[in-house]
């Protein structure tokens, strides 16, 4: 612990962060996925004949809510390759 | 990474510098003539079953009368997505589409074409006073054309190039089977991308083209206007 520059720290702040966020960022929306999925699935069950456009709602809804994990993945990516913080601070 | 980040590959003509992406989507576009030109002479029948297929998810995904105006954009969307999400299975390519440039330029050409068939269908004058209407509502709807840019470009390009990136990964870890089974996940979700862009475009554009029942009132109104003027004007020159 003694080689511990600020740089270090704060890597290593941030890799702890990318993997708490990746953790909640994909769990919340695959948890609505999820039920946006059973829901569909008890539509289809319910009235076969309206398969094709339960399908297609579920699934424009579903990629809809696949964005705000993307959105997440984007930031990790972002402050895991590109931080931001440590050229601010440190100049590269 | 090599996945993340784009070199410059070539300078054309000395002056300007072409990145990889570019480069990847000049083949892509020649892979898809390629594809048009060997199936319209071997096999002519099943380029009409796509088409026809491209055609008939349009018209499931959009309400309107004439399907006709929309096909050359939203089919040729589809197509270039769909080959570009998946070019980057053959080894040693990269999805035009995995870089952010890419999908901002389709975002901005799917957002703003909406407003051009809006002001077509509707004319210019009354399409601008339908999107503020009310006027406090204009800013609001502003910020809407911004984020609906925003997330449809995000959309594509945080998906496949998290797919992209996945394979990377698991492929510098074991580089045998496992890859497989990944890149068939990350052609389920090229597909699916390209379905679900095209389909959000044909809805913007379905919902900024339609006509709602009061305009149409309001038109059938001020036609009668129109007709009664007429048919004063004509009856005065039959008088004079």
């Amino acid at each position: 612990m003694e080689n511990m520059t600020p740089e270090v720290l704060i890597i290593i702040v941030t890799t702890i962060v990318a993997g708490v966020v990746i953790m909640f960022g994909t769990m919340i929306p695959t948890w609505a996925e999820g039920k946006a999925a059973e829901k569909a699935i008890e539509g289809i069950a319910r009235q076969p004949d309206a398969a094709p456009q339960l399908r297609t709602t579920m699934l424009i809804s579903m990629a809809l809510l696949e964005t705000a994990s993307i959105y997440v993945l984007l930031v990790v990516l972002v402050i895991l390759f590109a931080n931001p913080l440590i050229t601010r601070f440190f100049g590269g | 990474m090599d996945v993340i980040e784009h070199t410059i590959v070539f300078t054309l003509f000395g002056i300007l510098p072409i990145r990889d992406t570019v480069l990847y989507t000049w083949i892509t576009m020649g892979i898809i003539i390629a594809v048009v030109l060997i199936l319209k002479v071997l096999k002519p029948n099943l380029l009409e079953y796509i088409l026809e297929m491209v055609i008939s998810i349009l018209d499931d995904a959009m309400d309107v009368d004439d399907l006709h105006p929309y096909i050359p954009l939203l089919g040729s969307l589809m197509i270039f997505t769909l080959f570009a999400n998946l070019i980057s299975i053959i080894p040693g390519m990269k999805s035009p589409t995995a870089d952010i440039n890419t999908t901002i330029g389709l975002a901005l050409i799917v957002v703003f074409s909406v407003h051009i068939y809006g002001m077509i269908k509707k004319g210019v004058w009354t399409y601008l006073k339908e999107f503020a209407s009310p006027i406090f509502m204009f800013p609001i709807e502003l910020i809407g054309q911004f984020s609906r840019t925003l997330s449809l470009s995000m959309r594509l390009f945080g998906n496949i190039l998290s797919g992209d990136l996945i394979v990377a990964i698991v492929f510098s870890i074991v580089p045998y089977l496992l890859p497989i089974a990944l890149t068939a996940i990350t052609m389920v979700s090229g597909v699916l991308q390209a379905f679900v862009l095209t389909t959000l475009a044909a809805l913007f554009i379905s919902s900024a083209v339609e006509i709602n029942e009061e305009d149409q009132e309001i038109k059938a109104k001020n036609a009668e206007k129109r007709r009664l003027r007429k048919l004063s004007k004509t009856s005065e020159k039959g008088t004079n």
